[in-house]
């Protein structure tokens, strides 16, 4: 075989692995739309067959890093300490001598890799994502006590416009956004809800 | 471009334009030639690059600035180092730092200078038992690193400049006692 030919041939051969690797990639990134559940014909199944996708934004480190089991943000895509070794404080937003807003300012700061929101803050202790699984997940996100009341058309709303909940898809320099888009997944709660807001076992 | 108008140790400075990614520490250091605040770390993890931001309130804080932008100061009112001292008089603090040798290198005192004073500022406002003085003053030093000294001279000073003051720090008999301004 003629040497051009050889390139030519390891060249496509490249071209094909790395689209194949990339189309991997997009669809992890990615959310599916809530009509490709249509397929599932129970309702209960297909309502949480939903959640266990909206699952994929849920369980990513930009969402679980703030809802920490403990006392203490995480950072990172292997979910590390925070550092420097910040604590939640009384109300959530750092402690009296190092609150949250005085590194993270109202927007990303990328000289410094320091993400930004005007309301950067921890979620509540009752709405810790570290460690749970999906169901887990799920029962907390419907309970009124545990998600700050708020209804089910609430939450909907709030996942699907909250500007901090949207900080995850634009997290700035350095850090993988969560999967889809805010509206992708504002869609799914939406049809979440609509389908009866089953959780996954 | 961002405009940034700024007090810094009774001083306005601007308005003037400063680009968006300028930060805070830059700012200071390279375009003011304030070089008391250092640039240790650059991820706000040693603290010596900390600076005193104060309120509107009279109450103050500090702030990192080397993971901050210039611009996210804008209409604030900060003090640095360079601002304790009044009148070539170092402050009882600075002088403490001195009388216990509480440096070595310097690159943290910066940080510790501006932390102590507003722990002694807050304390003047709701001073604090004898018997939770050790705590607070290692709650409001924590987060600074030093390499050279082992922090204990450091604490130490703070520690008696409140002890040779207690009726302005401390509580009487170990009430808490919030004084008005």
């Amino acid at each position: 075989m003629k040497s051009e030919m050889r390139v030519k041939i390891l060249v496509a051969v490249a071209a094909l692995l790395t689209g194949m690797l990339t189309a991997h990639a997009a669809s992890d990134d990615s959310l599916a739309t809530p009509e490709s559940f249509a397929a599932i014909g129970d309702t209960r199944a297909r309502s949480a067959a939903l959640f266990t996708e909206l699952g994929k934004v849920l369980s990513h480190p930009r969402c679980v890093n703030c809802h920490p089991a403990g006392d203490h943000p995480h950072q990172g895509e292997l979910g590390r300490l925070h550092q420097p070794p910040v604590e939640r404080g009384a109300d959530g937003h750092g402690s009296a001598a190092m609150r949250c807003s005085v590194c993270h300012q109202r927007a990303n700061f990328d000289p410094a890799r320091v993400p930004g929101h005007p309301e950067w803050h921890l979620a509540p202790r009752e709405m810790a994502w570290e460690g749970k699984t999906l169901g887990e997940i799920c029962a907390q996100i419907k309970d009124p006590k545990r998600n700050g009341g708020r209804s089910l058309d609430e939450l909907v709303h709030h996942i699907g416009t909250d500007t901090l909940v949207g900080w995850a898809w634009a997290p700035g320099f350095g850090r993988r956004p969560a999967p889809g888009t805010q509206k992708q997944a504002g869609d799914l709660v939406d049809a979440w809800v609509k389908t009866g807001a089953a959780c996954p076992n | 471009m961002t405009t940034l108008a700024i007090t810094i140790n009774g001083r306005a400075y601007g308005p003037m334009d400063v680009r968006d990614n300028l930060t805070m520490n830059d700012f200071l250091r390279e375009k003011l030639g304030m070089t008391g605040t250092k640039f240790g770390c650059g991820a706000a993890q040693c603290l010596s690059c900390a600076v005193i931001v104060d309120n509107a309130d009279g109450t103050s804080y500090t702030s990192p600035t080397c993971v901050v932008s210039a611009a996210s100061f804008n209409g604030k009112s900060i003090r640095t180092v360079e601002g304790h001292a009044k009148n070539g008089e170092l402050s009882a603090l600075q002088k403490a730092f001195i009388d216990h040798f509480a440096f070595q290198c310097g690159y943290c005192t910066a940080g510790f200078v501006n932390e102590g004073q507003v722990l002694l500022e807050r304390l003047a406002k709701k001073p604090v038992a004898r018997a939770d003085l050790e705590k607070t003053i290692a709650e409001a030093l924590d987060g600074h690193l030093c390499r050279c000294t082992g922090y204990i001279k450091y604490h130490e000073a703070v520690r008696d400049v409140i002890l040779a003051d207690p009726g302005r720090y401390l509580t009487a008999k170990g009430d808490r006692v919030q004084r008005d301004q």
